[in-house]
């Protein structure tokens, strides 16, 4: 019965969080209205150096869905490699205006990058990924930010066995180990910021057209 | 079986919370676009899954009549002029341009300095 009771309670949780989300005052954003987004490369604050590449091909689809024309990630960060911007800080310090003029771009999307590892004990494997996002509007003007951290650490069934639960979380560890999966991790971030969080971007104009 | 009963509904739940609230519709087909480029970062050999991958997509919503999605042109477009293609890479540049109309500015920058490079290439050619 409490079992139920708690699923519940979940399930009311989970209708009324759609239906009533507490969103917080995105007049700001309502009144810059940007039809379009230049995603830059990210500011990289982990010790993995891929990390901002790996999060660019995840950034492009969301925020797309959402209903903005979101530059091509990859041609933009060719360009800016062209211009003579390779990393993210350096992108980062130029003005928002003259970035959004290179590109005609209406905002900039930028991003930091604070956690990205995987964290071992003995037997247990933890991942993180944690970020920083902000939007600037053409004029400079800061219209909407967030901030997002998720973590995963890999559940181990139980096999009956003392022995066998030892060994299963040792694979399991392992495995992290040698392949920490960071993707599902940043798109789940990405979909709370962007679509499913209180703080989530309103519609887009090709969303709204729909 | 109770326990079987508990462990649907917790399933049940938890689709909910993951499909739940996102359920909008999806606005554009992306072809795998982002496990692509995510794959072509992690090897830069599989540049050339990348674009076989959207050509394959291009192609096909074409065929349909679908529009593509934002930006997918274009990233072909520059893999066509990184490897060289400039006339390839300025027909593609183009279609993102006409598709959509938010990319003029950088689109229109893009054909221009191709053209010139390719210019400058058949000068120094002949």
């Amino acid at each position: 019965m409490r079992v139920l009771k708690i699923l519940t309670l979940f399930l009311v949780i989970v209708v009324t969080g759609c239906a009533a989300p507490a969103k917080k005052d995105l007049s700001a954003f309502s009144s810059v209205a940007p039809r379009s987004i230049l995603v830059v490369p990210s500011v990289n604050k982990t010790l993995d150096v891929d990390a901002p590449n790996y999060l660019l091909s995840t950034l492009t689809v969301p925020i797309a869905e959402k209903g903005f024309y979101v530059f091509p990630v990859n041609t933009a960060k060719f360009v800016l490699e062209q211009e003579g911007f390779y990393e993210g800080e350096q992108i980062h310090n130029q003005p928002p205006e003259v970035l959004a003029g290179l590109f005609g771009a209406d905002a900039v999307l930028y991003v930091t990058i604070n956690r990205w590892d995987a964290k071992y004990l003995v037997l247990a494997a933890t991942v993180t990924v944690e970020f920083d996002y902000r939007l600037v509007s053409k004029d400079g003007v800061e219209f909407w930010k967030a901030s997002q951290k998720m973590q995963y650490s890999p559940e181990t069934t139980n096999t009956g066995s003392a022995l066998g639960n030892l060994i299963a979380m040792a694979v399991s560890a392992a495995m992290t180990r040698a392949a920490p999966n960071y993707l599902p991790l940043t798109q789940r971030a990405n979909q709370i910021v962007f679509v499913l969080g209180p703080n989530a971007i309103p519609d887009g104009p090709y969303r709204k057209l729909k | 079986m109770k326990d079987v009963g508990v462990k649907l509904v917790g399933l049940g739940v938890c689709v909910l919370l993951i499909t739940g609230c996102a359920s909008q519709g999806q606005l554009y087909k992306w072809g795998g676009y982002d496990a692509l480029l995510y794959q072509s970062y992690k090897n830069p050999e599989k540049v050339v899954e990348f674009r076989a991958g959207l050509e394959a997509h291009i192609a096909a919503m074409e065929k349909e009549n679908l529009k593509v999605a934002p930006g997918l042109y274009a990233e072909l477009g520059t893999m066509y002029l990184q490897s060289g293609e400039p006339n390839k890479a300025i027909l593609m540049y183009k279609k993102e341009r006409e598709a959509w109309p938010e990319s003029k500015g950088l689109m229109d920058a893009l054909i221009k300095n191709t053209q010139k490079r390719a210019g400058d290439n058949a000068e120094a050619k002949s």
